[in-house]
């Protein structure tokens, strides 16, 4: 760590001239909107500069990211921007095809709802085995998540929660609006629940050939699409969205300060948490500069880091590598680490290894659905329209 | 040993860029979606589609399609599931449909649906002990289709 100082909190800082060279490679990822925009050839002014304000902003990202050497700071700003961006992308996009964002029956019948890569559980094992496809979506939108996502998970595992997943920024950020949680014990048993949803909705939806938890459950109906009160089965399934969105990604978060449909819920996230055992990377505690003051164990956000993790030193394999220990560990002890070296000797060179794919993901579809957002907010601003 | 895992390590990491890149752009340059998918045999469940269509009956000017009953389960069949009807092209189709369906094709109509096409408002009439309900007409992209309920007679 020749070229770095450790910022007042203990975390690896960098020198200027060496964040520049290094956010380099990012510059052309942070430029997807942007060449998006070039690419298309009709591109007006007003959809540029928004494109060019994400590749701006996303490129200041990670230059500030190297620089201070925090991590979580700003990975959840745009986290939390990517999220509130979807609906402001997604709805006026349904609205300009159909009239609506509300599916009838005849848009699933010709398999017109948008594929959201968090059915990938629910899809996989129909398809393998019979050959079927259970969600209403088109086969080819949903062959580009299934390797974006595939490919992802294998390089970033679970990091996916943290730097792709285009939601979980909405419970992110109503876990950090309060300074203090008002509910400060959660008991941690609760951390098991996703395994089981993901367990009952991959059983579930296999033997009714239904995508269970986009029919049923899934809190981000209310921030996208859903389908239209056509039949009692639908009326019931349009009351239980809002409440899981305002209980599991409003007022739980709220009261507790943490991730609650991402830590307690989500069985896409459960799923993640598989790839974490085959992934390179993982959060690591350096058990000889650690203090045991346990700030990590309480900002960890999803519930991954617990006693155990004070002794043996390893996050838990729900950790979303969001990078909040890193930045709040006061000691500089946790750090992000690739599996088979040794703990402590380049935390810096496994940080980079593991942001270069992780920003990269978030670039490759974060920076068009925001630059869009921008887009129809501008629109909307100056033509009174989003559409 | 600790220095050949420790190249392991940071290779496999520094792989993942690649890999990354990969997966992000590189989905519509290196795979043809399409290709994958003739090749994967992959197609949407019948519950959506409707299943495929087992008989026409030709009316002139327009056709009705009867698409085989779905009972389509991960392992055996449902209990209960549905057929579909569908009329094509809708420009063409009169004003009143009336038409007996023989939905399991054992030469005997299993239901009579009547159906005005401009409001789409339907009635059925069972003649089968494993017909249940209508459950809706419903305008697609191409044809006006019904779907009726049905108990599956191997269940």
């Amino acid at each position: 760590m020749t070229a770095q100082a450790l910022t007042r909190e203990g975390t690896p800082r960098m020198a200027i001239w060496k964040a520049l060279l290094l956010t380099l490679p990012i510059v052309p990822f942070a430029a997807a909107a942007l060449a998006n925009d070039l690419m298309s050839g009709e591109a007006q002014l007003i959809e540029i500069i928004p494109s060019l304000l994400i590749w701006i902003l996303l490129t200041v990202f990670f230059f500030r990211m190297l620089v201070t050497g925090k991590t979580h700071r700003y990975r959840s700003a745009l986290f939390i921007l990517l999220a509130f961006a979807v609906p402001l992308y997604l709805i006026p996009q349904l609205f300009e095809l159909y009239g609506t964002n509300m599916l009838t029956p005849e848009m699933t019948y010709t398999a017109k709802a948008r594929f959201c890569p968090m059915t990938m559980g629910m899809v996989i094992l129909p398809a393998v085995l019979k050959g079927v496809v259970i969600f209403p979506g088109a086969i080819v939108e949903g062959i580009g998540w299934f390797f974006l996502w595939i490919g992802a998970s294998l390089v970033i595992g679970r990091g996916w929660c943290s730097w792709g997943c285009i939601f979980g920024g909405w419970d992110e950020f109503f876990s950090r609006l309060r300074k203090k949680p008002v509910v400060k014990h959660v008991d941690r048993k609760w951390r098991f629940l996703p395994f089981a949803v993901l367990l009952a909705i991959v059983l579930l939806s296999a033997i009714t050939f239904h995508p269970i938890y986009c029919e049923w459950l899934c809190p981000f109906k209310v921030v996208s699409e859903f389908e239209a009160p056509t039949s009692l089965a639908t009326t019931v399934a349009l009351v239980i969205f809002p409440l899981t969105f305002f209980g599991l990604v409003v007022a739980l978060p709220l009261l507790t300060k943490k991730r609650i449909q991402c830590g307690l819920f989500c069985p896409f996230g459960a799923l993640q948490s598989f790839f974490n055992k085959i992934n390179i990377f993982e959060l690591r505690i350096d058990l000889d500069k650690c203090s045991q003051c346990k700030r990590c164990f309480r900002e960890c956000p999803t519930f991954s880091l617990d006693e155990g993790s004070l002794v043996s030193g390893k996050a838990l394999m729900s950790c979303t590598r969001c990078g909040q220990c890193v930045d709040a560990c006061p000691k500089g002890a946790m750090s992000y680490h690739i599996k088979g070296t040794r703990i402590g000797i380049s935390p810096n060179a496994a940080r980079l290894l593991f942001l270069y794919p992780a920003y990269i993901l978030f670039c490759g579809f974060g920076a068009n659905v925001i630059a869009d957002a921008l887009w129809r907010v501008l629109r909307l601003i100056t033509t009174g329209s989003m559409i | 040993m600790a220095k050949l895992k420790s190249v392991l390590g940071y290779s496999v990491a520094a792989l993942g860029i690649p890999i990354m890149i990969a997966a992000v752009l590189g989905i519509r340059l290196f795979l043809n979606p399409n290709a994958f998918i003739s090749a994967t045999g992959l197609e949407h469940s019948a519950n959506w589609t409707g299943g495929e269509v087992v008989q026409t009956i030709e009316h002139g000017t327009y056709q009705t399609d009867v698409h085989r009953p779905v009972f389509d389960a991960l392992i055996g069949e449902h209990k209960k599931g549905f057929v579909q009807v569908a009329w094509r092209p809708p420009e063409a189709l009169p004003a009143r449909i009336d038409e007996e369906i023989d939905a399991d094709a054992d030469g005997r109509a299993d239901f009579r649906i009547e159906l005005e096409t401009a409001t789409k408002q339907a009635s059925l009439t069972p003649y089968s002990p494993n017909v249940i309900e209508l459950q809706g007409v419903y305008d697609l992209e191409e044809t006006l289709a019904v779907r009726v309920r049905l108990k599956n007679p191997r269940q």
